[in-house]
């Protein structure tokens, strides 16, 4: 049973069910999708519950429909969204592009799996690339948020709906397979941020003003140009606004655990357990994985000696926080392809072996 | 300190309800706690279980390969998570559904309990072995009241089938007055 | 006193070029859809999904909200639209490639869904815009660029007849096929796409118009030589009508 989610009242709930519920607590007010496990409970709540709530809820005859829907829905200035994982995330990176080049509020959850390619249901952070980089063309960025828990499944989600509107750009809240399935207890609040006002753009039809066009098709080079210097301009703005990240134990640490999602859970009681050993040992976790935590990160690398980064991946993060501390200290790559997370006990050895030269 | 909980079995035991309802206990005992639910890839009749994990702090690992409670509702699963079993933990195995180890751990505690028939005849519902296996738990950890998991059962028992409570109940207690000596 | 007899509809932009190519039948389908919506009153509470291809430039020539979908996408698009907005008259306007290639599924799945839309299909048997590549609709043994001895089923299979498929579907209110090679045939397109907006507005499903249409400059012919080979070519095998009509 999914708990009813009543503001204030602690309750037992799936990181996926958490994500849904916040997301209508957050005015979305469409949902489009097509079921891939481990995130088909996001649909299988919206189908009930939108339509309960005279809300839009549609099946997609196909992920690439899906996003193109949330693209028309948002087009119009609705809060609307989709959700999706891994190899069909792959499906909707040519509408992310659009999406990022029409300016538009577009918020996508992305639960990740195993891959490449159709891999397996277990948790994975193999979709780090995927999210950051993105395989759409051209110059954009998606704002990138990886809660860590369940709790933070619904913080995350009210925040990307107010991130999306507030720069008109697409945002996705990047958790895996672990968060989706897992239960935590959890509070609900009421969506904290304020409404963006999309008169200023919004397609409604051209009552009383002339037509809007929203387009990305760009013939003239110089026209293009400007185009891409405000948008980077944009993103500037992200990078210094939006940053988020958590710490712990960094202050006096000689060497910190960067991880991000669930990872940073073991990583955390492993930090606990280096300490009672006497073990400097700090953990670092970027929340929006873009904009990256690169400062905060290179100002650490002042005071570390060695970082050590962590992922349910091939270390797919680990180019991001070498950019970032710029050669000042060794970064190093514990990882594991797909499932579990890496068990605290292999972390603090990891940890103490590492330590070893510092 | 984090205690670690499995509960194991075929799908349709009822395994994944029965961690939902004692996570839900341990909620209501202001505990930090976490589920985690774990499917073979059938989605009917194969082996399933959950995780539960309890914590006065933050919990941090999800998933471990050891716990502190085990229950065990068939033999697959009784042969699977026996090695699991942290030193000086418990697992409950349903006896109906599994043999009695022939090489058994000096480290851990065995507690052999005739769950499915117990279910069957004292409850008249096979489908009652999950929570009467809960009621047992309680009494074997002392770390979750009958009353917390009675509790629980409103969490997570949907409102239509809320009919179902006083049987669920019964079976919490009938668990919980297991005569564990006689083990 | 003089009597106006002919004026440019308020839904098309005032003092714009047109882009399309000389006999291209593209802008009397523009000028017939912008026709539809003033008369229909529908100007100021229309939003449109554009494609891509030769109609990604009707938001140039259209003096209404649009948005230009990815290529194929623009039916999911218009379903974003229309249900975040039901209020709103949502129409697409794309060509055989779009339609009934890359965005076949989009395209036959907002039918199926009976989505309260109208879509209009510019078939003109070729890619036009990337200079006249086989497409979905090509004619037996019609030359094109990637065609060169002609479409032979061996190698390309069947074209796609687009209007007959659409109107298989339940959720379909309304599928026509219709030509521009006649003042007559004009009339007729006209009447078919007013229909296919006005089962959009009566709210009774899908309805959809297939414009068969001349493309001179990839068939390498004057326009009268093209609109012969509508004619004679095209109209045999992609046969006019009306395929469905819940209304008649």
């Amino acid at each position: 049973m999914v708990a009813e989610c009543v503001t204030g009242k602690k309750v037992l709930m799936k990181g996926n069910y958490a994500i849904a519920n916040a997301a209508i607590k957050a005015g979305c007010q469409c949902y489009f999708g097509y079921p891939i496990t481990p995130q088909s409970e996001i649909g299988e709540f919206m189908s009930g519950k939108m339509q309960e709530l005279g809300r839009a809820y549609v099946s997609a005859e196909s992920e690439l429909a899906a996003i193109n829907m949330v693209i028309g829905a948002v087009s119009t200035g609705v809060k609307a969204m989709s959700s999706s994982s891994s190899c069909a995330i792959s499906l909707m990176q040519e509408a992310l592009s659009y999406a990022t080049a029409d300016q538009l509020p577009v918020v996508l959850v992305s639960v990740m799996r195993g891959g490449p390619g159709l891999g397996n249901i277990y948790p994975s952070q193999g979709d780090y690339n995927q999210a950051t980089i993105g395989g759409g063309n051209g110059d954009y960025k998606l704002i990138v948020l990886a809660p860590s828990t369940v709790q933070e499944c619904i913080d995350l989600t009210y925040k990307a709906f107010y991130l999306a509107f507030k720069y008109k750009n697409p945002t996705m809240i990047l958790a895996d397979g672990l968060l989706g399935q897992m239960m935590e207890p959890v509070e609900f609040y009421d969506y904290p941020y304020p409404e963006i006002d999309t008169t200023s753009w919004a397609l409604s039809g051209a009552k009383d003003r002339s037509a809007r066009v929203i387009r990305s098709y760009a013939p003239l080079e110089e026209n293009q140009c400007v185009f891409l210097d405000n948008l980077f301009k944009k993103y500037e703005l992200i990078e210094q606004n939006e940053v988020e990240y958590e710490e712990y134990m960094v202050d006096d640490a000689d060497f910190v655990v960067v991880a991000f999602g669930s990872m940073f859970r073991n990583v955390k009681s492993a930090v606990k357990l280096c300490r009672e050993k006497g073990l400097k040992v700090g953990a670092f976790r970027p929340i929006t994985l873009y904009p990256f935590p690169s400062e905060r990160l290179n100002s650490l690398a002042d005071k570390v000696k060695k970082i050590l980064v962590t992922e349910i991946n091939m270390g797919q993060m680990v180019r991001d926080v070498r950019l970032a501390v710029n050669g000042k200290v060794p970064v190093l790559f514990k990882g594991k392809g797909v499932g579990a997370m890496i068990d605290v006990e292999t972390l603090v050895e990891e940890i103490e072996k590492q330590m070893g030269g510092v | 300190m984090e205690k670690d909980f499995i509960i194991a079995g075929f799908g349709g035991q009822g395994v994944l309800l029965a961690g939902e309802v004692l996570a839900n206990a341990f909620m209501l005992d202001d505990k930090k706690v976490t589920w985690y639910p774990c499917y073979g890839a059938e989605m009917r009749g194969g082996t399933v279980n959950c995780g539960i994990v309890m914590s006065e702090e933050e919990v941090s690992s999800v998933q471990k390969s050891k716990a502190d409670f085990i229950i065990v509702l068939n033999q697959a699963s009784f042969d699977k998570y026996a090695s699991w079993v942290r030193k000086g933990g418990y697992i409950i195995v349903n006896s109906s559904l599994a043999k009695k180890s022939d090489n058994q751990r000096d480290d851990i505690n065995y507690i052999y309990v005739p769950i499915t028939e117990v279910a069957q005849e004292k409850l008249g519902n096979i489908k009652m072995s999950n929570i009467y296996a809960l009621g047992v738990l309680a009494k074997v950890s002392k770390l979750v009241s009958v009353e917390s998991l009675e509790k629980a059962l409103y969490n997570v028992i949907p409102p239509h089938r809320k009919h179902l409570i006083p049987k669920n109940t019964e079976a919490l207690k009938l668990g919980y007055e297991y005569d564990l000596l006689k083990v | 006193m003089a009597t106006q007899v002919f004026s440019i509809p308020k839904s098309l932009k005032k003092d714009v070029k047109y882009s399309f190519c000389p006999g291209c039948d593209h802008g009397v389908a523009v000028r017939l859809v912008a026709e539809c919506l003033d008369e229909l009153g529908l100007k100021e509470n229309t939003i449109t999904a554009t494609s891509i291809g030769c109609s990604v430039g009707l938001y140039d020539f259209i003096d209404i909200d649009a948005i230009e979908a990815p290529h194929g996408r623009a039916l999911a698009v218009a379903t974003g639209v229309k249900r975040a907005n039901p209020d709103k008259f949502v129409f697409t306007y794309q060509g055989d490639g779009d339609f009934a290639s890359i965005g076949w599924a989009e395209s036959m799945h907002s039918a199926f869904r009976g989505e309260k839309l109208s879509a209009i299909c510019i078939n003109n048997t070729t890619y036009g815009m990337t200079g006249g590549q086989l497409g979905p609709t090509t004619l037996l043994g019609q030359v094109t660029t990637t065609s060169p001895t002609g479409r032979n089923i061996e190698y390309y299979g069947y074209p796609v007849k687009i209007a007959e498929h659409i109107a298989l579907s339940e959720g379909t209110a309304f599928s026509a096929r219709v030509s521009l090679d006649s003042v007559a045939n004009i009339r007729k397109a006209k009447a078919a796409i007013k229909k296919a907006f006005e089962v959009q507005m009566k709210g009774l499903g899908f309805g959809f118009v297939e414009i068969l249409s001349s493309c001179p400059t990839n068939w390498r012919m004057s326009p009268q030589q093209a609109h012969e080979r509508v004619r004679n070519e095209m109209m045999p095998i992609y046969k006019l009508g009306v395929y469905k009509d819940i209304t008649a």
